[in-house]
């Protein structure tokens, strides 16, 4: 069987009788005849013969990979970003943000790319800007630039506040499970004022297996 | 009669059952501007409120500009909202040919909320309770069911919403009001069923938005969502999502 989380940048896919690790494909790059049996993300729905919504995926997800009754599970994708709480093995709170406070894993992308910035070595800054979303957010970086910040230290303050947003999001959670591609950029991780325990980027493919299972 | 004879009566939120037995007559069409009439467009509104302001008086207002009706009943008590009060005075001073009558509806007698509880598509049964409005007839008997979610809040300004529910969701909230023609009784708007997953909506930029989220924080299975004038695949998939999450396809409930 064929699973597949259509992301705006990045497209996952398993096969689930192969031992072969989850396929990563960057979305532009995908061949646009592609049929999976189950699949999820925002563009699932067009190559898909059934679709699981993808707050439903990261949850079940995140109940299949974390052991805990109680948690908050954040995924931090390239468009947009949205987070499920459960309390004592029920859903408690979800929360999808796709339009205010979007484009912030994409614009992170497009930063380092520009200014050419390895996150691995950058530190996290003292502070951070006040922004709302990823494009919106761009301005800050530029006008940090001008007033005499390196573009690393403009663009670390970038990424720090967009976690800080994702964080205020998610309602403040003692300990931030956290999904997606951002979870590979460490400095991302970082800038979280709490505790992050990153699942990495197939989260929803696991959620994917999950609902396999429940669908006989 | 042909339509265009008959005198055009706008209704804003719930007018007291004794204008509605006025307005029943043939000669009056009554149009209920709190919803969607045809296609006129929201935007026919923007000159006269604010974009930002809520869904269904941002109707009220391109509905009230477009159909111009001889008279409109606005609640503007404390059945409605206070938005409403300056919507009032709105439709005032843009419509001089309309007479716009303020009325507080103040009415105590229970009609009963047969169809809040009986198992049925759930956007059937709001199209049926907005209707009701309209009548003062008393309504049909309607078997209840046990509940298995629920729906609190208002009738929402897209009812496509509202398609995601199962059949045996009870609906509370001010729409439970509405069926029961006592729209300014705060202890039945305020009350839930505690034992079935809830969602608490309310339109964007409405005040009712701090109730349902105080009430959603409550109650031990809630879920707090607004909308603004057309509902976003980010809101349908929270409703999805928790619907499904919490009923038997749920791994954990």
């Amino acid at each position: 069987m064929l699973l597949a989380d259509f992301g705006t940048s990045y497209c996952k896919i398993l096969d689930t009788e192969s031992s072969d690790p989850p396929r990563l494909t960057a979305t532009r790059a995908l061949d646009r005849k592609i049929q999976v049996d189950l699949a999820t993300g925002h563009n699932g729905k067009r190559y898909a013969k059934q679709y699981v919504n993808e707050l439903t995926a990261l949850a079940r997800g995140g109940i299949s990979l974390i052991a805990e009754e109680s948690f908050t599970l954040l995924d931090c994708g390239s468009r947009d970003i949205k987070y499920v709480s459960y309390r004592e093995g029920k859903i408690s709170d979800m929360g999808w943000n796709a339009e205010c406070g979007a484009s912030m894993g994409f614009t992170i992308e497009l930063l380092e790319k520009y200014y050419d910035i390895d996150f691995h070595g950058v530190s996290v800054p003292k502070s951070s800007f006040s922004v709302t979303c990823g494009v919106l957010g761009m301005s800050h970086i530029f006008d940090a630039v001008v007033t005499g910040s390196s573009e690393t230290e403009a663009v670390a303050k970038f990424v720090k506040s967009i976690a800080v947003n994702a964080y205020n999001f998610a309602k403040k959670p003692e300990t931030v499970y956290l999904s997606g591609g951002l979870c590979d950029n460490p400095l991302f991780v970082k800038s979280f004022p709490c505790p992050v325990i990153s699942l990495g980027r197939f989260v929803l493919l696991e959620g994917l297996k999950e609902s396999r299972y429940l669908q006989g | 009669m042909t339509t265009a004879d008959r005198q055009r009566v706008g209704i804003v939120g719930i007018p007291p059952l004794a204008v509605i037995k006025t307005l029943a007559s043939p000669d009056i069409e009554i149009y209920d501007l709190d919803e969607p009439q045809g296609k006129i467009n929201i935007e026919t509104a923007s000159p006269f409120l604010p974009r930002v302001y809520c869904g269904i008086l941002r109707t009220v207002v391109a509905n009230a500009v477009t159909i111009r009706p001889e008279r409109i009943y606005i609640d503007t008590g404390a059945g409605k909202c206070d938005c409403a009060v300056h919507t009032a005075t709105v439709l005032s001073d843009i419509l001089p040919d309309t007479e716009i009558i303020r009325t507080r509806n103040d009415d105590k007698e229970n009609f009963g909320t047969p169809l809040c509880k009986t198992k049925g598509d759930l956007l059937s049964r709001m199209t049926d309770i907005t209707a009701s409005v309209q009548t003062v007839n008393p309504y049909k008997e309607h078997p209840p069911c046990p509940a298995t979610a629920g729906f609190w809040g208002v009738p929402p300004r897209d009812f496509s919403i509202l398609e995601l529910f199962p059949d045996t969701t009870h609906i509370y909230g001010w729409a439970r009001c509405m069926e029961n023609k006592t729209p300014d009784n705060l202890d039945l708007e305020m009350h839930f069923n505690a034992d079935v997953p809830t969602i608490f909506f309310a339109q964007s930029f409405c005040a009712k938005t701090a109730i349902a989220r105080h009430l959603a924080a409550r109650h031990p299975h809630g879920l707090y969502l607004d909308c603004d004038v057309s509902a976003g695949n980010s809101a349908r998939a929270k409703i999805q999502a928790f619907l499904e999450l919490s009923g038997p396809v749920s791994k954990r409930s």
